[in-house]
């Protein structure tokens, strides 16, 4: 009689136990990417969080830490996206799984504008993945991050390679034949000091070189004719000092004027290299070849 | 009734006694749980994930031991994250039954403290009752360092006593409060009208005087410039002259301006001394507590 109670209570108690557990640890990640799903990226990096702190199993821990860098990534947190992949990177991953850790690393790494970390990252990955597929996305990122660091050489190499993999004509409109001439600083300074204005024609902006003339000429004539009329103190005081200032200025604003010119001509050529390399990679482009 | 549904029956019972046990201490351990939860996001600097943990507990089902440490973790991933208002007001709602209580009190008043609320800072520290010597001596700091911040010297060496400057956690501390107390007993209270009075004799000398030399001397060459042009422009063109008039208006702008500027430069001196004292003395009232309370 005893023996049927105890064999009834442990039925129903094993049955009740094991199922909430078995329910518990499943709903976690199930939730998880349900609140991704939704858009609910805040409360889907903390489900995911939840996941990794409870669990200790490798295939749901790497995809928390999938969820959980894609969350990141829609949030716009790429730093923090990178570093939390370094925190969790682990060895024990099959050799698959580390190269998509990877891979979300290196987009992260470009999108938070750490071209340094992300060329190193891209350069380590043939190394811990010899047998990794191509990935056209991961060859225009190199091209980019290049051009970012101005490497024009290397960048030139990656681009051609890139675009030969791709299919498309290598040898026509290769925008690495016409490299940005960028402008020396040290001459727009040289060419202000000796020549008021002439810096800044040299940087391209004709409209500030003629103020600048107009100015230092208002600060001269103004200390020569009250010299000349004896008035030594106003040649001094106005004219040579409205004259030395103009002039100091003029100088540093002509190598100020220099430096946005090459950022701009860097921007419009990374700019022309991007549309080039995103067209060619595109379905459009390759169903039209 | 067949002896085997009476069985069943006895079974059920027995089981929603132990399914209602079990749910209390679920409940419970659920709670514990979510506290290591929040505080494991914490530990990885995750302070807003932490709070948003922390702050989907229901409160109302908890014991008053668990609303304390509720309490205290939100008030510390407040505090973690520099959101000291907030850090303040959970901080202080420990009750004294939690084993969080003193941290909880010392780490609030500094909270209070570091937003300006002094008054209400020392009433809390006032009102602690500390377990041991050595949290006595870190409220005998606390509140030297407020009489300080509060600029009432005269009680300083009232609390500065109970100093033994043998703790490892505040010996250090407690030589500079009293570096500082010296530094604020000797501050010279330097007068807006003598360095306006300066400036008006020597141009710049009033703002050398309230301790901006760099500012005094670059304040002197326009000055001087001006006069000299004006004076030119009297004696060439006479004072009924353009140029006379034209320099003399801005020699008298610059000159007014610098009586002026100096007179004010003794008030922005004095006040950025206070604000380097205040910073000083919160620092180093800071790291005692951090010492003692891992």
């Amino acid at each position: 009689m005893t023996t049927r109670f105890c064999l009834i209570c442990t039925f129903l108690c094993v049955t009740y136990f094991s199922k909430a557990q078995q329910s518990g640890q499943l709903s976690g990640l199930a939730a998880a990417d349900s609140l991704l799903a939704a858009n609910q990226y805040f409360e889907a990096g903390i489900a995911y969080e939840r996941v990794l702190f409870e669990n200790t199993e490798t295939a749901a821990t790497y995809k928390a830490v999938l969820g959980k860098t894609l969350s990141l990534k829609q949030m716009g947190r790429y730093n923090t996206a990178v570093t939390f992949i370094n925190s969790q990177f682990s060895n024990s991953y099959p050799d698959s799984v580390r190269y998509q850790l990877r891979y979300q690393q290196i987009l992260c790494a470009y999108l938070a504008g750490q071209f340094e970390n992300t060329r190193s990252l891209l350069e380590r990955l043939p190394v811990e993945h010899p047998g990794a597929p191509y990935s056209p996305l991961l060859e225009c990122i190199r091209v980019f991050t290049l051009n970012e660091l101005h490497r024009w050489a290397e960048a030139a190499v990656a681009y051609r390679e890139a675009i030969g993999r791709l299919g498309a004509d290598t040898t026509s409109d290769d925008p690495y034949r016409r490299l940005p001439k960028l402008k020396r600083e040290s001459k727009a300074q040289w060419l202000s000091t000796f020549l008021p204005g002439a810096g800044q024609l040299y940087a391209g902006k004709p409209g500030e070189a003629i103020l600048s003339i107009l100015v230092q000429s208002a600060g001269l004539y103004f200390g020569v004719t009250s010299f000349l009329n004896a008035y030594y103190l106003s040649a001094w005081g106005v004219g040579a000092a409205l004259f030395g200032s103009f002039h100091a200025g003029g100088v540093r604003r002509s190598q100020a004027l220099v430096r946005q010119y090459n950022q701009r001509q860097i921007s419009a050529f990374n700019e022309r290299v991007k549309k080039r390399l995103l067209y060619q990679s595109s379905p459009d482009s390759a169903s039209g070849r | 009734m067949s002896p085997s549904f009476y069985y069943a029956l006895k079974a059920s019972f027995f089981i929603w006694l132990l399914t209602t046990a079990y749910g209390l201490r679920a409940q419970s351990a659920n709670f514990s749980r979510e506290l290591r939860f929040a505080q494991y996001l914490a530990d990885k600097d995750a302070f807003d994930e932490a709070t948003y943990v922390l702050q989907r507990i229901d409160s109302r089902i908890l014991q008053q031991t668990e609303r304390d440490s509720l309490a205290y973790y939100l008030g510390w991933t407040a505090y973690s994250s520099k959101s000291l208002d907030q850090a303040a007001q959970q901080l202080l709602a420990v009750s004294p039954v939690s084993a969080f209580y003193q941290k909880s009190r010392f780490f609030g008043a500094y909270c209070l403290l570091f937003q300006g609320k002094r008054d209400s800072a020392n009433v809390v520290i006032e009102r602690i009752s500390p377990s041991d010597s050595t949290l006595g001596e870190l409220k005998a700091l606390q509140l030297a360092g407020i009489t300080l911040l509060q600029r009432r010297l005269t009680d300083y060496q009232r609390f500065s006593q109970i100093f033994t400057y043998s703790s490892y956690a505040m010996a250090e501390e407690q030589k500079r409060l009293d570096t500082y107390y010296k530094k604020l007993s000797s501050q010279k209270h330097k007068s807006p009208f003598l360095a306006g009075l300066y400036s008006s004799l020597i141009p710049g000398l009033g703002k050398i005087y309230a301790g901006k030399k760099m500012q005094g001397i670059a304040a002197l060459l326009p000055v001087v410039t001006l006069g000299l042009l004006t004076f030119e422009g009297y004696r060439k063109d006479g004072p009924r002259s353009l140029r006379f008039l034209g320099f003399g208006s801005l020699f008298t702008v610059f000159y007014v301006g610098n009586v002026w500027g100096s007179a004010l430069a003794v008030k922005i001196k004095r006040d950025e001394f206070n604000r380097e004292y205040d910073n000083k003395i919160l620092f180093d009232l800071h790291i005692p507590m951090r010492n003692l309370f891992q």
